[in-house]
């Protein structure tokens, strides 16, 4: 009995996907044949399937897939600074993760006969992207807004937050942001610990 | 459920979840390169220009990077870009002062519409079935362009025709010089809503064919006649703003408000008096006002002014509009007569207001012309707290483009009508005008359209209109090109509004007036207009002006701003166009004439706008569909407004399905049942009832125009919309097509139970 309800339920949550509004509407309506071009969805703040809902409702996030083993090491070990690449850090809430374009920058002139660059270029001349994933971030539900700008004014550095990347190769999630650790350094620097400063 | 139940529900159901989000990767998503330097997290605010009624707001666009789903060389990916998020009302502009009504706040939503045209298109179905291939732009203009030459080697220039919004714009300038040098007829414009009537009426009392600017700011007693100048009515945001300043801007100064229709508005809902009256008969009671006052020597009588004298018996106090008269006709008692008068007079400055459904019957010229007189005795003209016009600018003059000689436009009726019957329009453009869904069907609009030979629409949605068209070349969305608007009313100095582009095109769209230019360039006989994009026409225009801040020219300046405003030079304001047949003789009451004969059709049928799609051009936005009107709460769906007496005595209850019929058909829709209306009117707002406009508005609701009579003012021609008679009868009990704001909703059911 107990299987039944639970396969109830989660073909329930599966069908509510399907289901569209369910105002009345006059027997006039034709169904539009889709015109050639238009956007296939509608934006919704849904989720795609009804397992990604789930781990969002838990803030379960799978590790990030990156599309090159991005050597930070290396790029760091050359002396790059970190706001080279992650050029908004400085300038407002998002740091940024650098397109191809960025690394052309350099990598026009630089290695240029290591096949992955080989590989970047030809991205490039096709105009497709690196699609990166994000590694760190803040789930919606956690209502905390970040603004990594007055942290750099602040003189924090980089790897407080985010670990000794010039040990990594593509960039891992090994400091938790825990609200408890906000606050430690927030209360260590005499920053403000008012709700308001990062709720809001 | 036991303790032990529950604990192995909640297992079994966690165990079920977290397999059912397990495998689960998500999609590898194709990235392309931005075309743009973007700094992520960062917003800009950029200026723009509301184009959703013809007020000319100026908007402050919040911009930042977003990722938007595109289509490149067949392959489906995601691209950052910055893209327009929030519309605002631009703080420093002379319209709206930094406010913004809803309907513009919910343009966003045009922009990032699932049923917007993103690429040029060519009917593949039969004509109105919505069936559409993909084209390329070269082929598309390839198609106009070898069109337009068979017209010229033809000789038969004057067998394209445009239909277009109209307005004293840019745009409508460049449409006008494209014609005129292709050897075309003028456009046809047409608006529902279009206060024809009232500017004709000012033109005739003040020799200035234009809107009006009041200034509610500094009056002390305001009294319109059915103007909605809070929600939908000429330039509503500047109203609200100098009506809010009237109510509670000065210490110790309330500025009283009255009212006078038969149906309350959302404006009259605002009023400290709601005067009902017979519709139609508005200019008798300023006519009684007037007698009254003149009567009874409240006010110095001006008797030169052109205003006055158009009014049959000015000089002899207006004998035939004794309070008691009034009262017989108006049905407002004569007690009441004289205590309006002595309001009016009393509250100087005092301003009175005629619009809408006021004006929109057989006799509105008369009403227009009766209210322009009474504010003429206040001396309302050209002071503060009464009415002034607006400077305008005359774009033909600025851009050194005369208005070129050919002959005027024809009216849509007799349009449709020369068509229908086999006139020769064989190439037809559509901007942005949807007749088909707001004429009356007496007009034949759809049968006209069919019979042109090939008809090509810039809109950026398929709707009635443009799902006529052989070819839809889509325009861009007001974010994504120049946009511009040059203020009729609402301003006290005079005003252009221009911005560039917000953020790029998502899709392969193209402006329409660099489309124009790019044909007219194209053509077997070049068209040689003076501009090679409307940017170089928006410079030319704007560097005409004068500068509005020292040392910076007008066109930057503007650019950075949104808008120019100063002082006009006298050779670049619009000059009025001296009516053509203005009537010989002084202006007597004559009683409106209705379509319908009382005894068969008891009640007046009032077609209102309404106040999220104004005339249902808006009705393809979501978040409007589900905004409650403001009078009813209802929402997503149509509905019919019936006084409670008249109710219990069809014995209709709330949401009941009825039919109304005119001569010229019968629609259906529930009751809404209320007070605010008079016993023998019922309305209906107009906005709803699309056959075709996109997911959200098709097949919703019921459109009040379809059985509107062609009734009209007999001076300018336009549509007296309001002068229509039906019958009503019941269905069916309520079948939940009336949708109404949660908490009514739940109410209803209630009751029902």
């Amino acid at each position: 009995m107990l299987v039944a309800v639970c396969v109830g339920v989660l073909a329930t949550g599966l069908a509510c996907r399907y289901v569209q509004s369910n105002a009345p509407t006059s027997a006039t309506t034709k169904e539009l044949p889709p015109l050639p071009g238009q956007p296939a969805g509608v934006f919704t703040t849904a989720r795609p399937t009804f397992g990604a809902a789930v781990n969002d409702f838990l803030n379960r996030r799978p590790d990030a897939q990156q599309p090159i083993e991005f050597p930070h090491n290396t790029h760091v070990g050359k002396g790059v600074m970190c706001e080279f690449c992650h050029e908004g850090v400085d300038k407002g809430p998002v740091a940024g993760i650098p397109g191809l374009r960025t690394c052309m920058i350099c990598h026009d002139a630089i290695a240029t006969d290591r096949p992955r660059i080989q590989q970047m270029a030809a991205m490039r001349d096709k105009g497709i992207d690196l699609a990166w994933q994000r590694v760190y971030g803040f789930a919606n539900e956690d209502h905390v807004k970040f603004n990594h700008a007055p942290h750099i004014r602040a003189k924090v550095e980089c790897s407080t937050c985010h670990g000794n990347v010039a040990q990594q190769t593509v960039a891992q999630r090994n400091v938790e942001h825990t609200m408890g650790f906000c606050v430690n350094c927030h209360n260590e620097r005499k920053a403000s610990i008012d709700c308001l400063t990062c709720h809001f | 459920m036991d303790r032990r139940s529950f604990i192995k529900l909640t297992a079994v159901t966690g165990t079920s979840a977290a397999l059912a989000s397990c495998g689960n990767p998500e999609n590898q998503i194709i990235r392309f390169l931005p075309g743009e330097d973007i700094v992520p997290g960062v917003a800009v605010w950029k200026p723009g220009v509301c184009p959703l009624c013809r007020a000319g707001c100026g908007l402050t666009v919040r911009v930042m990077d977003a990722d938007a789903d595109v289509l490149r060389n067949g392959q489906a990916g995601v691209v950052r870009v910055s893209a327009a998020k929030k519309l605002e009302g631009a703080p420093e502009h002379p319209v709206n002062s930094g406010g913004l009504c809803p309907r513009g706040q919910a343009g966003i939503q045009i922009t990032y519409h699932p049923d917007r045209v993103t690429q040029p298109l060519k009917r593949s179905g039969s004509r109105g079935d919505g069936r559409y291939d993909a084209i390329s732009w070269d082929d598309a203009i390839g198609e106009v362009v070898s069109r337009l030459n068979a017209l010229e080697a033809a000789g038969n220039q004057k067998s394209l025709a445009c239909l277009a919004r109209g307005g004293a714009n840019h745009r409508d300038v460049l449409i006008r010089q494209f014609l005129a040098r292709f050897g075309a007829p003028m456009p046809v414009t047409y608006e529902l809503f279009g206060d024809e009537v009232l500017r004709r009426a000012n033109a005739l009392s003040f020799g200035r064919e234009q809107l009006p600017t009041f200034d509610l700011a500094n009056a002390r007693h305001v009294l319109s006649f059915g103007a909605d100048l809070l929600g939908t009515w000429n330039s509503p945001v500047a109203q609200s703003v100098g009506y809010g300043q009237m109510r509670r801007g000065r210490p110790g100064i309330r500025g009283s408000f009255v009212q006078v229709e038969s149906r309350m508005s959302q404006t009259g809902a605002n009023a400290d008096e709601w005067v009902p009256i017979r519709p139609g008969t508005e200019g008798v009671l300023a006519m009684g006002l007037a007698h009254l006052i003149m009567a009874e020597k409240l006010l110095p009588v001006p008797s030169a002014s052109s205003a006055v004298r158009l009014l049959a018996g000015w000089n002899e106090g207006l004998a035939d509009y004794s309070p008691q008269r009034v009262e017989e006709i108006t049905g407002v008692p004569a007690v009441r007569l004289a205590r309006l008068a002595r309001r009016f007079v009393e509250g100087s400055p005092a301003v009175a207001i005629a619009a809408g459904p006021a004006l929109a019957h057989t006799n509105g010229i008369f009403t227009a012309l009766a209210v322009n007189a009474l504010n003429t005795l206040a001396g309302n003209i050209d002071r503060p707290g009464g009415i002034s016009f607006t400077p305008q600018l005359d774009v033909a003059a600025a851009v050194k483009a005369p208005a070129p000689g050919a002959p005027p436009a024809p009216a849509l009726a007799q349009w449709s009508a020369a068509l229908a019957s086999g006139s020769m329009t064989e190439v037809l453009f559509v901007d942005g005008a949807n007749p088909v869904f707001t004429a009356p069907p007496a007009w034949r609009v759809r049968d006209g359209l069919d019979k042109v030979a090939y008809i090509v629409s810039f809109g950026s949605f398929l709707d009635e209109t443009s799902v006529m068209a052989d070819l839809i070349l889509p325009d861009h969305s007001f974010l994504e090109s120049w946009m511009e608007a040059v203020p009729e009313s609402g301003a006290h100095t005079s005003v252009a509004s221009v911005a560039p582009a917000v953020m790029r095109p998502l899709y392969d769209t193209r402006a329409m007036p660099d489309l124009l230019l790019d044909i007219g360039s194209r053509l077997q006989r070049p068209l040689e207009l003076p501009w090679k994009s409307f940017e170089e026409m928006l410079a030319a225009s704007f560097g005409a002006l004068p500068p509005a801040t020292p040392d910076v020219d007008a066109w930057t300046d503007a650019q950075g701003k949104g808008m120019w405003s100063g002082t006009l030079p006298a050779a670049l304001a619009r000059q009025s166009i001296v009516a053509a047949n203005a009537p010989a003789v002084a202006q007597t009451y004559e009683e409106p004439r209705f379509d319908g004969e009382a005894s068969e059709y008891p009640f007046h049928f009032l077609p209102y706008p309404s106040s999220t799609f104004f005339d249902g051009s808006l009705a393809h936005l979501p978040w409007l569909q589900e905004m409650p009107d403001p009078m009813t709460s209802a929402m997503w769906s149509s509905w019919i407004e019936i006084n409670p007496r008249t109710a219990a005595k069809l014995g209709l209850g709330e949401g009941d399905v009825v039919e109304i019929a005119s001569t010229q058909g019968a629609i259906r829709g529930p009751v809404v049942i209320t007070p605010g209306i008079a016993p023998d009117v019922v309305a209906m707002p107009v906005g709803q009832g699309h056959r075709f406009f996109t997911r959200y508005a098709s097949g919703r609701g019921a459109n009040p125009m379809e059985i509107v009579a062609p009734l009209a003012e007999p001076v300018t021609g336009a549509l007296a919309w309001a002068a229509t008679r039906v019958r009503v009868s019941r269905v069916g009990p309520p079948d939940g097509r009336l949708i109404l704001f949660a908490g009514g909703m739940r109410e209803h059911v209630e009751q029902e139970r």
